[in-house]
């Protein structure tokens, strides 16, 4: 059900997590479902914004938690969003650090593959 | 003496019948006795003592009466006969037994009389004894032949019953039932067992038995060497009246009597047919009945053994002749509604399903339809056990390979009877039923299988074409509908909703579509071709496409249909078609509109209610009998009108006029002016249609120009929010707003929502939240406004993330708490 916003990769170690489309209240929690379901016991997770349309406030709230729990594990994470756009604006404007954020999604996996 | 030397006459002269009182007395045929009062004997005659084998001096004095009686007689004479004679004075026929000097008894009848004194003192006794034994006898075998002539009439009672129950027996085993239980009232026998004939498996079954202990409980052959199977060959009534002479002729019988402590069998054939020509009878079954001791039958009593071997017979015969006709009856009543109930499925998996089911318990224990239909063919099951997998496929693959049913045989470990399912000489799938031997085998049952599997077979076949044809149309219906309407055009938008009929039914032929004629004209779409399915499919595709190249910049409406009903002429499935077709362009706003046949178009204006165009109406497609003069109308359309195409399914409903579904249209369409338009036109068919409706749906709204102002109502549903940001892209976009500034109201707005929903709307699912957006020169304003109570600890306006984002993306907010919350937000265009 949640597969028309999320899917799932594998580079190396790294766990490649895709979303797309517009990710608001409606499905947020879903959404998150299915991605700690996959990063859980994952050793690097690289989160791809860049076809994400549109990121509200609690697409924050998802990627906030995910990165926390990574943190807590000392596993790394990497959002990927492009130069311009909804989701980097949307982080952006929560002031995610910038070392979480990238903009290129093979760079950001290599990176963590390392 | 006499002088001749004969016999002296003179002196003891006699007549021969002039007794001497003294040798009468003594040589009387009856005895005497005289007693003393207390029973002591005084006197006795010869006669008594000769009977009895006394000596004189035995009795007198030393014995009374009574102590020549028997126990039980001493007792009668203590309790009846003394005081009897002490009050009578005398007492008469008394049947007494007299126990002689060696034990042995006398029956005897005593005759007795008191003799008094003057003074009336009972003196002495005078007893006379007659010998009674010849009379005992006598009265014996009177009373033997009286109970003989009871358990006669006892014996004809109860054969008369069971020859009433016989004729009441409607089937074998209540036939059954009936003849065993006459040996055991009817001839005393012990126990009773009754064996069948199994014609079509050549067998004697064993049915019943009153006492299973007894005998061997096997079913045999009829060839068998056993008692049972020969007397059943022969036909012949058969009396083994011991042991010894079962040993002789039947040893196996001679076993179980011995081991049931049965000293007589009796063997009756239950037979049919003429009696008197032998060899004609039929033998329909043996019943057995045995005594515990050597019993001889009278020839009354094998009489009436015979008669009721034929009485069970003819009602075996009847019973079988009635099961024949009533399963026959069931089985062709069992096709008919099967055949009825697989019909009442369209859909190929549930038409199998439903066979094994049916066929589940009625006819087998275990059903498995296999059909081999598309790459993993389809399997359904329904029952069980199962029988062992690799067995039945080998069987399976046997009755395909050879085309014939594969029936069940005994001790094959598989139990399992498989039927092709054939149509038109060609496999297409096996029918394997698993039965309880008892339930298969019979000739007439096989068939009736291949009758099932023949019926099975093709209504299979029909759901598998209808799939087939049905997917077809489907995938066709799907790729027609699915084509682009055109989009990302700020002048207009476009929502369509296409609802397939609840019930399982072929697709429809309705359809919708739009389209650019010029960079500056759009055109619209709605129809409906009659007929459903492929045939339907494929010319809503054809009509399509003949719309589209008929559609030019020159043309206009009338002339489109004019070009439609020409197309007619060839497409013959197309006659009758109905359509709303219109043109609009962009750049005027006017709208130019035919209808051929159908519904009319609603309209709604921002300004006031809706309406439907009730001009340039002409027949449908193709009719000869309609008007078929195609007329267009013109109206211009103001910015933010929304224009609503459709078909029938939206507004018919059983049981409501067609007036009725207009008038709840226009209402329903006119309350959800506000609502954003995504999502808007699968809203209208909730409402209107619901989920169970018959037909198909399909809808298109157009929503015009550019409004000046947007003003939304949405539910407090968080889904709304995403329609509520598709309409607000839209209409930005159209308005030319820079990216940046429209993703930041986007998400602001948004924002909003959410915390009017999330916090306003916490205990209220029915909420509404209201939003409206303008846009000047410089910036663009939005409001959101909900009615709740905030509540919570999101209540605290100054935190959370959602507020934030909105403090951070817009450059002026403000929080107005009265009834309700509202946000007021600002941003101004262009980069900041």
């Amino acid at each position: 059900m949640t597969d028309h916003w999320v899917s799932f990769s594998r580079r190396g170690t790294a766990e490649l997590v895709h979303l797309k489309g517009e990710i608001d209240l409606a499905n947020a929690n879903d959404i998150g479902r299915a991605i700690v379901a996959r990063t859980t016991g994952a050793d690097a997770v690289v989160i791809d914004l860049t076809a994400v349309s549109f990121l509200d406030s609690a697409g924050v709230r998802l990627l906030d938690f995910i990165v926390g729990d990574l943190d807590d594990r000392r596993k790394p994470v990497r959002l990927v969003v492009g130069e311009h756009g909804a989701a980097r604006m949307t982080l952006q404007l929560c002031s995610f650090r910038s070392d979480l954020l990238a903009t290129d999604l093979d760079r950001a996996a290599e990176e963590l593959d390392r | 003496m006499s002088e001749s030397g004969g016999p002296d006459v003179t002196q003891e002269l006699r007549l021969p019948w002039d007794d001497d009182p003294e040798d009468l007395y003594e040589h009387a045929p009856c005895g005497y006795l005289t007693t003393l009062p207390d029973g002591t004997i005084v006197r006795v005659n010869e006669t008594f003592l000769t009977w009895t084998g006394y000596a004189r001096t035995d009795l007198i004095g030393h014995k009374r009466f009574r102590d020549l009686l028997t126990p039980g007689d001493q007792i009668f004479h203590e309790t009846h006969y003394a005081p009897l004679l002490t009050m009578q004075g005398e007492v008469h026929e008394i049947a007494l037994d007299v126990v002689r000097a060696d034990r042995s008894r006398v029956p005897t009848l005593v005759n007795a009389v008191l003799e008094s004194g003057p003074n009336g003192t009972p003196r002495i006794i005078r007893t006379m004894i007659f010998n009674a034994t010849e009379r005992r006898r006598y009265e014996r075998e009177l009373l033997g032949s009286r109970r003989a002539a009871e358990s006669s009439e006892q014996r004809v009672r109860v054969l008369q019953q069971i020859v009433a129950d016989l004729a009441a027996a409607p089937t074998e085993a209540e036939v059954a039932e009936a003849v065993i239980r006459a040996p055991e009232p009817a001839f005393q026998a012990a126990s009773s067992s009754i064996f069948l004939v199994d014609p079509e498996r050549d067998e004697l079954v064993a049915v019943s038995s009153t006492d299973p202990t007894t005998g061997n409980w096997d079913d045999m052959p009829r060839s068998s060497t056993r008692a049972v199977a020969e007397v059943a060959r022969r036909g012949d009534l058969h009396v083994i009246a011991t042991v010894a002479e079962a040993e002789e002729h039947f040893p196996d019988l001679a076993e179980s009597m011995r081991r049931s402590e049965r000293k007589t069998v009796v063997l009756l054939p239950l037979t049919t047919g003429p009696a008197e020509e032998h060899g004609a009878v039929a033998v329909l079954g043996v019943l057995a009945f045995s005594f515990r001791e050597e019993r001889v039958l009278t020839d009354g009593e094998l009489r009436v053994i015979r008669l009721l071997g034929q009485q069970a017979g003819q009602a075996l015969d009847r019973a079988r002749l009635y099961d024949e006709g009533r399963r026959r009856e069931d089985r062709s009543s069992f096709l008919a509604r099967t055949t009825r109930a697989l019909d009442e499925q369209h859909r190929l998996l549930q038409r199998a399903r439903r066979l094994v089911e049916r066929v589940v318990p009625e006819i087998a224990d275990w059903a498995l339809v296999r059909l081999q239909v598309g790459p993993a063919g389809l399997v359904e099951y329904h029952g069980g056990p199962a029988p062992d997998p690799e067995l039945l496929d080998a069987r399976v693959a046997e009755a395909v390979e050879t085309c014939a049913p594969v029936y069940a045989g005994d001790g094959d470990g598989l139990d399992c009877t498989v039927l092709p399912l054939t149509v038109r000489g060609r496999v297409i799938g096996t029918l394997a039923l698993r039965m309880a031997p008892d339930r298969r085998g019979a000739g007439a049952d096989r068939l009736f299988l291949v009758d099932l599997a023949d019926r099975a077979a093709l209504a299979l076949e029909n759901a598998r074409l209808y799939e087939q044809e049905r997917a077809i149309a489907r995938t066709l219906q799907r790729s027609l509908l699915a084509a682009d309407v055109p989009g990302a055009d700020s002048r207009f938008a476009l929502e369509t909703h296409y609802q397939a009929a609840a019930q399982d039914l072929e697709v429809g032929g309705d359809w919708y579509d739009a389209f650019l004629i010029t960079a500056n004209k759009l055109a619209v779409v709605v129809g409906d071709v009659v007929g459903r399915g492929i045939d339907a499919a494929t010319t809503m595709g054809q009509l399509r496409s003949a719309i589209r190249a008929l559609a030019t910049a020159e043309n206009g409406p009338a002339r489109l249909l004019e070009g439609l009903d020409r197309f007619c002429e060839r497409v013959e499935s197309a006659r009758m078609a109905t359509v709303v077709y219109a043109e609009i362009d962009l750049l005027s706003g006017e709208l130019a509109y035919a209808t051929a046949g159908h519904l009319p178009l609603l309209l709604h204006e921002p300004a006031g209610p809706p309406q439907y165009l009730m001009q340039a109406r002409s027949a449908p497609l193709g009719s000869r009998a309609g008007d078929r003069r195609r007329v267009e109308d013109r109206i211009r359309l103001t910015g933010g009108s929304r224009l609503l195409l459709y078909t029938d399914g939206l507004i018919e409903r059983r049981g409501r006029g067609l007036d009725r579904g207009f008038e709840i249209l226009a209402r329903e369409f006119s309350r959800l002016r506000d609502a954003p338009l995504k999502g808007l036109t699968a809203g209208l068919a909730d409402i209107l249609v619901g989920r169970d409706h018959g037909d198909d749906v399909c809808m298109l709204c157009l929503s015009l120009g550019t409004e000046e102002r947007l003003e939304r109502s949405i539910g407090a549903d968080p889904v709304q929010i995403s329609r509520l940001r598709a309409d607000m892209r839209g209409w930005m976009a159209g308005h030319g707003i820079d990216p940046d500034c429209l993703n930041a109201v986007l998400l602001a707005s948004s924002e909003a929502v959410a915390n009017a929903i999330e916090h306003g709307y916490r205990d209220d699912p029915f909420g509404m939240v209201d939003v409206s957006a303008t846009i000047s020169a410089d910036a663009v304003e939005v409001r959101v406004s909900d009615h709740g109570a905030w509540r919570g600890p999101g209540a605290d306006l100054a935190r959370g993330r959602g507020l934030q984002l909105i403090y951070e993306s817009m450059d002026e907010v403000s929080f107005d708490q009265g009834e309700g919350t509202t946000v007021t937000m600002r941003r101004h265009r262009g980069a900041r």
